[in-house]
């Protein structure tokens, strides 16, 4: 366990270190990505000057809803990083690397990448806009309340690590699956800052039962929030964040155990 | 943005805007019909106005900058001839599906007249002058940064957020809409949007076009200065 | 039972066939098509601790193949192998903590940072205790000539010097078995010399096992004491070196100058290639006795000068490959 931490923590200084080389470069990357992430959200800023509410959702509301998502995928990044890439880690035979050496092949790909940029650039964007709606948006943050949230934040984490743990076990059998994560997880990622209630049935169901973004940030968002759009919606799902997941990545996990002993090198 | 990316980024707006209307005949004067059409239109040239941005910055990274330069052929022509090309491509691969699908689904205006469809080409072609000269310009910085990536990056946010593609600059808080006139952003794709609904006067039209034309000389001229400056930069370092 | 024992290994490869476009796609993610392709067919071997074999073959003969089973990335399809009393494939963990490999085309250094960094890393991920690394860092700075690029960001540094670096990170827990996958590709002729003399001096002194697939027959000859042929699949020669030219270079060449211009009569056993009138070359095989030769042309013919080649070790693996008659 101590040595486990230990090779953590070397780990981390590693690829910090090597961010850091590039000072300036870095520092504009992060910014890049920060605004880039921003865009969406500037946009919406703006319409709701003019509009007021979205579906009766505010802009603080709308800027709560979004740092949920923003905020799992910095924190999910750091650790999955590896993941994310792991079609090109393949291709280039970083992944035969990791199999020679005496540690954990999971721990390894989630420990010896982590782009900070992205973590940063997301995880900036989801702080600060927590920090400007957190207080106006009528929550109580009472001990039962941030409990939620920590588990919310938990949960949404998983959920997104586990779809990207799924495609990289998936990767295994095609070698390919940029294009399968680009449909399933970019593209549905466009819908979820906003309240899923404004989108056709096809997408709603998409989001809440196919790529479940709905967990990561409307239901939790409603639990804290009760704006009258959830009345669609079975009121349990308010609830289950932490539990799908859960579940959603001890099945991802089992199926990358399961798959990792069809791994064929790419050869030359 | 491939097609998929570009239909759902317009279907995203499109709902957002149904909901926003609630049922309502206008905004401002505005229909729920003409902000559709902004951004059947807008994103659809974005999806076809796409300057490869990286052009120069891949072959100065690489190196093979210097031998590019030696090549008879103007490096500048050939910068903006792969572009246009592309450009082209991507107007039958891209804009036509964007079109047919918002066509099929939404129900955009039709043009106002077809002097405007006219003008409108005319306009949308100096929208492109204007993409392509400001991302000439910001490709030149390569000369002297490392990467430019977070610059790109940082320039396309502007140009997504200013130039109506993600909000109709009709719904532009007053005071942005001021600063937007003194910047080349609105240029890009509200001017042929706005002759596409014939919502400019002749006299209006004729103004936002010369105004085109000035933010494409004005800004390719700071992109050649720096062209110029960077050469010589190569030259001093010995490529 | 030897140190690496290796038998009847097979392994088929299933190239996937992919179809492109999103249906394609969605297509091969639940009937995936699959074509067959036998990369290694029926290979055995023994291997005894402080051996150097080089494993050698064209391009997709198989040996990269079966050095990834040897080292633990890939299962045979059937066969047993057992390394160090480890099935490499079964007991990862355990089986690669005591090997190293070396990719000539794929450092596993940190890119960005300091060699020293990427070290640090690796004493961190082997579980090095301090007084090993300390040691093995010193030995191999100074046997490898790494102090002044040590400190230097790998990005910087030559092929050679990466390359170096890259050998010395693969050593630095101390592995009994090493394998080498084209550990001088690009690098210059010095810079192979300085590597392979470090090779040579540090299996003489720690017997430390390794094992070689490279295409420079140079690393072979400087450092191998047996090679073993892979071609197609199968191993089609397994010994030392001199045995290689001995059982397929043993044809030689005769290149006789005469002092006017001459015709020969055929001599039985021997093809004759006629250069130009006056010089002609005899090529015969090792039944023949070179003497019986020499003594007929210059018995019957008025001769200049007289040269007698043997084909070297390069051109010889190179007809193996060919599958042409060896000259």
């Amino acid at each position: 366990m101590k040595d486990t931490l230990h090779l953590m923590a070397v780990y981390t200084r590693t690829t910090a270190k090597a961010w850091f080389q590039y000072r300036i470069d870095a520092v504009l990357r992060s910014l890049a990505v920060f605004l880039r992430e921003a865009t969406g959200i500037i946009v919406i800023w703006l319409t709701l000057m003019k509009f007021d509410t979205l579906n009766g959702w505010d802009i603080y509301e709308m800027f709560f809803l979004f740092s949920l998502l923003f905020l799992t995928y910095g924190i999910m990044i750091i650790f999955f990083t590896g993941l994310r890439d792991f079609g090109r880690t393949v291709r280039d035979g970083s992944f035969d690397r990791f199999i020679l050496r005496p540690r954990g092949l999971l721990f390894q790909i989630v420990f010896a990448n982590s782009d900070w940029f992205a973590a940063i650039g997301h995880g900036g964007l989801g702080l600060v806009l927590f920090l400007i709606s957190a207080g106006k948006v009528g929550i109580k943050w009472d001990m039962f309340s941030v409990v939620y949230y920590i588990f919310t934040i938990l949960g949404g984490v998983l959920i997104q690590g586990a779809v990207f743990l799924l495609l990289a076990a998936l990767n295994i059998y095609l070698l390919q699956t940029d294009s399968l994560k680009a449909m399933i997880y970019w593209n549905m990622r466009k819908f979820a800052g906003y309240p899923i209630s404004i989108f056709n049935k096809v997408i709603q169901i998409i989001m809440i039962y196919v790529m479940p973004f709905a967990f990561v940030n409307y239901f939790p968002a409603q639990y804290l929030l009760r704006k009258s759009d959830m009345a669609a919606y079975p009121k349990v799902y308010m609830y289950l964040t932490p539990i799908i997941g859960i579940l959603m990545y001890l099945a991802a996990y089992l199926f990358w155990r399961f798959s990792i002993r069809f791994y064929k090198s790419s050869g030359n | 943005m491939s097609i998929l990316s570009t239909l759902l980024q317009f279907f995203i707006f499109y709902e957002i805007y149904r909901v926003l209307y609630h049922g309502a005949e206008q905004v401002d004067g505005i229909t729920l019909k003409a902000v559709t059409t902004n951004f059947v239109l807008s994103l659809g040239l974005g999806a076809v106005f796409s300057p490869n941005d990286y052009f120069l910055p891949g072959k100065i990274s690489d190196g093979s900058i210097s031998t590019e330069l030696l090549r008879p052929i103007s490096f500048k022509g050939r910068m903006i001839a792969e572009n246009v090309g592309n450009s082209l491509f991507d107007l039958i691969f891209k804009f036509m599906p964007v079109l047919a699908v918002a066509l099929l689904t939404t129900g955009m205006s039709a043009p106002a007249g077809a002097t405007e469809l006219l003008l409108f080409v005319i306009s949308a072609i100096l929208g492109f002058g204007v993409l392509f000269s400001i991302s000439f310009a910001i490709q030149m910085t390569s000369f002297w940064l490392i990467n430019v990536w977070s610059i790109t990056t940082i320039k396309n946010v502007f140009i997504n957020v200013l130039s109506g593609s993600m909000i109709p600059l009709w719904f532009m808080p007053e005071g942005i809409r001021k600063v937007l006139d003194f910047t080349p952003f609105a240029s890009i794709y509200f001017t042929p949007v706005q002759i596409y609904l014939g919502q400019l006067s002749f006299r209006e039209t004729a103004e936002k076009c010369i105004i085109q034309i000035v933010w494409i000389v004005v800004i390719y001229a700071v992109g050649n200065v720096l062209w110029k400056k960077g050469q010589q930069k190569l030259v001093v370092q010995g490529g | 039972m030897s140190f690496i024992e290796v038998k009847n290994i097979k392994k088929t490869y299933h190239v996937s066939k992919r179809r492109s476009g999103i249906p394609g796609m969605i297509a091969n993610l639940f009937v995936p098509k699959y074509e067959k392709r036998e990369a290694v067919k029926d290979i055995s071997f023994s291997i005894e601790k402080g051996e150097m074999v080089g494993f050698i073959g064209p391009n997709g003969a198989g040996k990269s193949t079966t050095i990834k089973m040897l080292s633990g990335i890939l299962y045979p399809d059937s066969g047993e192998i057992i390394c160090s009393g480890a099935v490499p494939y079964k007991q990862r963990k355990n089986y690669v903590g005591r090997i190293g490999v070396v990719f000539g085309q794929k450092s596993q250094l940190q890119w960005d940072l300091p060699v020293k960094d990427s070290f640090e890393l690796l004493k961190a991920i082997y579980r090095i205790p301090d007084d090993t690394y300390r040691k093995n860092l010193d030995r191999f700075t100074e046997m490898l000539d790494m102090s002044g690029f040590i400190d230097q960001p790998v990005r910087q540094l030559s092929l050679g010097q990466r390359m170096r670096s890259d050998i010395a990170a693969a050593l630095l827990h101390s592995p009994e078995i090493v394998f080498f996958d084209e550990p001088t590709i690009g690098v210059d002729v010095l810079g192979k010399e300085a590597i392979r003399s470090f090779i040579r001096e540090l299996n003489a002194e720690d017997n430390v096992t390794m094992i070689f697939t490279t295409h420079d027959m140079q690393d072979i000859e400087k450092t191998c004491n047996r090679v073993i042929i892979i071609d197609e699949g199968s191993k089609v020669y397994d010994g030392t070196l001199m045995g290689v030219r001995e059982k397929y270079g043993s044809s030689r060449k005769l290149e006789v100058e005469f002092m006017t211009d001459t015709v020969t009569e055929p001599i039985e056993g021997v093809e004759t290639v006629d250069t130009d009138p006056r010089h002609k070359s005899f090529i015969f095989g090792k039944e023949i006795h070179i003497n019986d030769i020499m003594a007929e042309l210059l018995q019957k013919y008025s001769v200049r000068d007289i040269n007698i080649t043997e084909s070297d070790i390069e051109s010889i693996i190179r007809k193996i490959y060919s599958k042409e008659e060896t000259v």
